[in-house]
């Protein structure tokens, strides 16, 4: 028996892992990704959307931003306040950024690091998106989680099965987080 | 057998067996081979990672590792080799690719390296239909170095934008894409002015990721626009609701262009210019040239951006250019015949493979050999379609340095029953075999003949010469009453 095509598999991830080092080193125009984020956060400011906020992190670096949700009215979530971080890639926005909610949150498609399962963070993203929609969608997933595909199997099935217990445990997950 | 050094045989089945004085260790590797081999990709880097270097860690991965793996699995993409656009290459690349693969397409390449001898090749990151038609699309302006109409096309592009301001994005969002495209517009325009050679600097600009993001990303949204705007031509073609459709297949970045979707490119943003595009299918389907189709209403020109696509990909292809014939010269006068029964009957040709290692002899072989002129049913009436060529392709392939070899296609030999149908043109002798194969007239079998072969030159002012319908500049002469020549 031949050996010779494990042998490559065995060595491919190596190879590939260089090949990753190397294109993160290719040339990026961090300039046209600030100037996209300035003009965002200028668009946030100017005409802000009722229930979210983003702003960029107060150590001068534009690619990590901290946002808000406020939960929508008549869901589990009404009134709570909900803290996300937003990263950008330098290639920003052709890339998505990788969003997680600080804010512990129980929800079916939230895992309890905080990372989300949404389409358009990650195979459906768009250059056309930015934080203000992102924020927006995440803001319309609270109402209506997609249960097809979740990240919290417990709270999928609460979710459809009583919305009363799910309630409670969106409660006593729920945790304020100060101000930093 | 040591533990402290793993390797690849180790989890192989022989050594399971030359080495099983030890039942643990046995046990142990074929535990660890048959947990390994459903998920041996991921699981590989294990072996290149130094924590994992021992390989009694093999069964017993901790959570954080198999997370580790999972990961890496998760965000594997293959590593696509090359530039986001390719220079000008010749076509041959292709048809080497396509050498030993299905004869259809091997004969298919073969004439297509005739009829569009030069290609770009995009990067297949899953914007190369994208890129071809926006890339073909800036070349195509700068071939035609017309700065006016450069400033048309600005204003053009420009006026684009209402599309997007109507389906509700706002101008925070779409500027800088339309920049981008302005930009490229402006750097061509100063490049005319300037006299530049080439469109390298159009390359270069194409293949700064940054940049050239933008530029598809303007050619997508404004796509989309155009799609939302005009409901009635394309929804029936969608197998899904028409905002489902643009915002999962024609707005995600990296999302491979359809055909409804390269339809709409080209009605909502391509169209305006007046370039025509057209799509070379290279197919399995029946027929021995790609399979052309025009996706414009304006008819294939000079400003026609041409694309080859196979399937899941898109590159771009340049023709032989009317005013510059860059193709080798051969005879067409040995393309023009298919049929060789005639031959066959009046003059008992031979076979004679040593002969066969000059290399143009075969393609005056017809005429050379002081043929009568008067049998000429045999070749096609109809005037040559450019397409048909892919016999000299070979001939004159054969005389290239480190060629690969041409694919076998089968061949009837010439000795068959003279009553047999002749051999297609399509089935030359393939070179890799016993050697090519003719008939050659009997006068060269002679010995004092064989020294000097018959080097005539075709007659080429003939009537019986139809090479000239292959002339774009011929017209036939027509005989007028008046005319007292």
């Amino acid at each position: 028996m031949d050996y010779s095509m494990e042998d490559t598999q065995n060595s491919a991830p190596e190879a590939q892992q260089a090949n990753k080092l190397h294109t993160s080193g290719q040339k990026t125009d961090t300039q046209s990704v600030t100037k996209r984020l300035q003009a965002e956060l200028m668009q946030l400011m100017l005409s802000p959307s009722p229930g979210i906020s983003a702003f960029p992190d107060a150590d001068g670096n534009l690619l990590s931003w901290t946002a808000t949700i406020t939960g929508p009215t008549e869901t589990p979530y009404e009134g709570l306040i909900l803290k996300l971080s937003f990263e950008f890639p330098n290639n920003y926005p052709y890339s998505p950024p990788t969003v997680l909610f600080k804010t512990p949150i129980y929800h079916p498609n939230v895992d309890f690091s905080g990372r989300i399962c949404l389409d358009i963070l990650k195979d459906k993203w768009s250059a056309v998106y930015n934080v203000s929609s992102v924020l927006l969608s995440l803001q319309s997933l609270l109402g209506e989680p997609n249960n097809a595909s979740p990240l919290n199997a417990q709270a999928a099935e609460l979710w459809d099965s009583d919305q009363a217990e799910f309630k409670r445990h969106v409660l006593a997950r729920h945790q304020d987080l100060d101000d930093e | 057998m040591s533990l402290s050094k793993p390797t690849w045989n180790h989890f192989g089945p022989h050594q399971h067996f030359l080495e099983k004085q030890n039942p643990v260790d046995f046990y142990r590797h074929a535990l660890s081979s048959s947990f390994l081999s459903p998920v041996a990709l991921s699981l590989s880097a294990a072996f290149s990672h130094p924590i994992s270097s021992n390989s009694a860690n093999m069964n017993a991965l901790s959570a954080d590792e198999m997370e580790r793996f999972q990961k890496l699995s998760n965000t594997y993409q293959p590593e696509v080799q090359g530039p986001l656009v390719s220079t000008k290459q010749s076509s041959h690349s292709i048809a080497m690719d396509y050498s030993n693969a299905d004869p259809t397409l091997a004969t298919k390449t073969n004439a297509l390296a005739i009829t569009h001898p030069d290609c770009r090749i995009m990067k297949g990151d899953g914007n190369c239909g994208w890129r071809a038609v926006a890339f073909g699309y800036f070349e195509t302006l700068f071939t035609l170095r017309d700065t006016l109409r450069i400033e048309t096309e600005i204003r053009r592009m420009k006026s684009l934008t209402t599309l997007l301001e109507r389906v509700g994005l706002s101008d925070s969002i779409y500027e800088i894409f339309v920049d981008a495209t302005e930009e490229v517009l402006n750097r061509i325009h100063a490049a005319i002015q300037n006299g530049a050679q080439d469109e390298s600097f159009l390359v270069e600009a194409f293949n700064e990721g940054y940049s050239s993001d933008a530029i598809i990303t303007h050619f997508r949204i404004l796509t989309s626009a155009w799609i939302k705007l005009h409901p009635h031509r394309y929804q029936s073609f969608l197998p899904m609701p028409l905002d489902q459709y643009c915002s999962s297949r024609i707005d995600p970045v990296k999302s491979e262009i359809d055909e409804v979707g390269l339809q709409a490119l080209i009605d909502g943003v391509i169209e305006g210019s007046g370039f025509g595009v057209e799509i070379l299918y290279l197919d399995r389907s029946e027929g021995e040239v790609v399979t052309p189709h025009l996706l414009s209403s304006n008819r294939p020109s000079g400003a026609t951006i041409r694309l080859l696509y196979r399937p899941g990909h898109y590159d771009i292809l340049y023709p032989v250019e009317n005013t510059l014939n860059m193709a080798p010269i051969v005879n067409l006068q040995y393309g023009m015949t298919s049929d060789y029964s005639q031959w066959d009957q009046t003059l008992g040709f031979d076979v004679n493979s040593s002969l066969m290692a000059i290399p143009n002899l075969m393609q005056d072989t017809p005429y050379g050999m002081g043929a009568p002129m008067s049998p000429m049913p045999s070749v096609s009436p109809t005037p040559a379609s450019p397409f048909r060529m892919s016999p000299q392709q070979d001939m004159y392939q054969s005389s290239m340095p480190n060629h690969a070899p041409i694919p076998s296609i089968p061949v009837s030999p010439p000795q068959i029953a003279p009553s047999a149908a002749p051999p297609p043109m399509t089935s030359l002798p393939s070179r890799s075999s016993d050697g090519p194969q003719i008939r050659l007239n009997p006068l060269v079998m002679k010995p004092n003949l064989s020294r000097s072969l018959p080097v005539t030159t075709p007659f080429k002012n003939s009537p019986y010469n139809q090479a000239h319908f292959q002339n774009s500049e011929f017209e036939p002469i027509h005989w007028e009453p008046h005319d007292r020549r």
